[in-house]
């Protein structure tokens, strides 16, 4: 009886000498350098692979094995395995982002006209330094810096990662700045604003070689911003014979164009939905 | 005797022409785009449109198909045509990492289920969640190093490119054993 037992210990004892198994701390901060524990003995190859990465390294098993903190940057699902000559083992581990410390920042439009209300979004996708998304809720700054004009600000917490919101573009034109900040990191990105429709358009006539010379004064949106060059005025010229209508772009801020007029006519001008000033001329010998 | 010679060579013969059949048939399976199912329910701030709710779950189950293949295959070429920036790169890296250690990565996928979290005012990216059920075998040549059966999450960003839409980050979240 005492043999058996003494075999059966034995046996035992010698089971755990040999039979290799791996030790993985169960989650890690990315960027953290870890040891993986092993036991057993004799030669074994061991695997580690990432999202990002496989790699394979002879080991003694028993032995300590370091793993450096660049092979766990990327978040994510992790195998550890060792392989002896008594077969497999393997452990899973878990790699989290580590702090928020970076972002995407997305903004639309790139042009966009002034005072147009929540007429520019702005998303920032939340990354820790490896650019893992961080999934824990954290503090996004959004800012509008126009030209001239004070910053405004609006705070927002990201859930699962996104923060965004809708802002008023400023109430001048040019290139404004829009910022995302969090911690220490902040992403800048420029959108050109531009003139709102035109306002007060006002058209001036006087006689040209073959007719009149009609031109608009500066066209200008309310705010006083002058409207960019290429933007479209129609004049209409109604007379006797019928109504003629021109599309003129705004060159150097103005839209000008020479009509022919025999008798008298009624011009009138738009730009979009806006329409200006009306002018009865009378042409002709 | 001769009879049971000629009968025990038939069950051999048999046996690998089942095992040949048998092998042809994963293969095919393997091969089948994964499903997927998409939930909409929870999705902010823009409501989604009928044609983007189809393209989405069609697109990320393509994405899943040629990933598994480029994984198994180490053919990192395949990536090409679903993934993009930090999820193309990525893969690519594992995929040349396991070229050089000599190893595969084989899933046997048994379908996702997609959640949609967010979709940009804008429409220029999605974040989604992915509860997915895979089975996956590490290979180093021939040999299995490990084969378990995993529940995974993962969070994806997707944003839309010229005539589909395509994987631009995939981050696994958490798993557990079925």
């Amino acid at each position: 009886m005492r043999a058996v037992i003494i075999a059966a210990m034995m046996c035992f004892s010698g089971v755990s000498a040999v039979a290799s198994e791996i030790h993985a701390p169960a989650q890690v901060t990315a960027g953290t350098a870890i040891t993986i524990r092993t036991s057993g003995s004799g030669d074994a190859t061991f695997y580690l692979v990432g999202p990002a990465s496989a790699s394979k390294t002879k080991v003694q098993a028993g032995s300590n094995i370091p793993i450096d903190s660049d092979q766990l940057e990327d978040a994510g699902r992790y195998v550890a395995a060792l392989c002896a000559s008594d077969g497999c083992t393997a452990a899973n581990f878990f790699v989290k982002p580590a702090a928020a410390n970076k972002l995407s920042f997305l903004v639309h439009p790139s042009r966009v006209p002034v005072g147009t209300p929540q007429g520019i979004t702005a998303v920032a996708i939340v990354h820790d330094s490896f650019r893992n998304i961080v999934l824990q809720p954290s503090p996004v700054t959004f800012s509008i810096m126009a030209k001239n004009e004070k910053s405004v600000s609006a705070a927002r917490t990201s859930e699962n990662g996104v923060a965004w919101v809708r802002l008023t573009s400023a109430k001048k034109g040019g290139p404004t700045r829009l910022g995302a900040a969090i911690g220490h990191a902040d992403e800048i990105r420029v959108v050109q604003q531009v003139a709102a429709d035109a306002c007060n358009l006002r058209i001036k006539a006087s006689r040209a070689k073959r007719g009149f010379l009609v031109e608009t004064e500066p066209v200008h949106d309310c705010g006083g911003n002058p409207v960019p060059d290429g933007t479209v005025v129609s004049f209409t010229e109604s007379d006797a014979a019928g109504k003629t209508t021109v599309d003129v772009p705004i060159k150097r801020g103005v839209a000008k164009i020479e009509m022919p007029i025999d008798g008298s006519a009624k011009i009138t001008v738009a730009s979009g939905v806006v329409t200006g000033n009306e002018l009865e001329v009378t042409g002709g010998q | 005797m001769k009879a049971l010679r000629y009968s025990s060579l038939l069950i051999i013969v048999a046996i690998l022409l089942l095992s040949v059949v048998a092998y042809h048939l994963r293969a095919a399976a393997d091969n089948e785009v994964p499903r997927v199912q998409l939930n909409t329910d929870n999705i902010a701030p823009r409501p989604i449109e009928d044609l983007t709710s189809k393209s989405v779950p069609r697109d990320y189950a393509l994405a899943w198909q040629t990933l598994e293949q480029a994984l198994e295959e180490n053919q990192t070429g395949l990536l090409d045509g679903y993934f993009t920036g930090f999820a193309k790169q990525d893969f690519t890296q594992r995929i040349n990492s396991q070229l050089k250690s000599g190893l595969h990565t084989r899933y046997t996928d048994r379908g996702h289920k997609l959640e949609a979290l967010f979709y940009s005012p804008t429409g220029d990216v999605m974040e989604l969640r992915d509860h997915a059920q895979l089975d996956m075998q590490i290979l180093d040549g021939g040999k299995v190093i490990y084969d378990e059966p995993m529940n995974a999450e993962f969070t994806v960003l997707m944003t839309p490119g010229a005539d589909r839409w395509l994987v631009r980050q995939i981050q696994a979240t958490s798993g557990e054993k079925p």
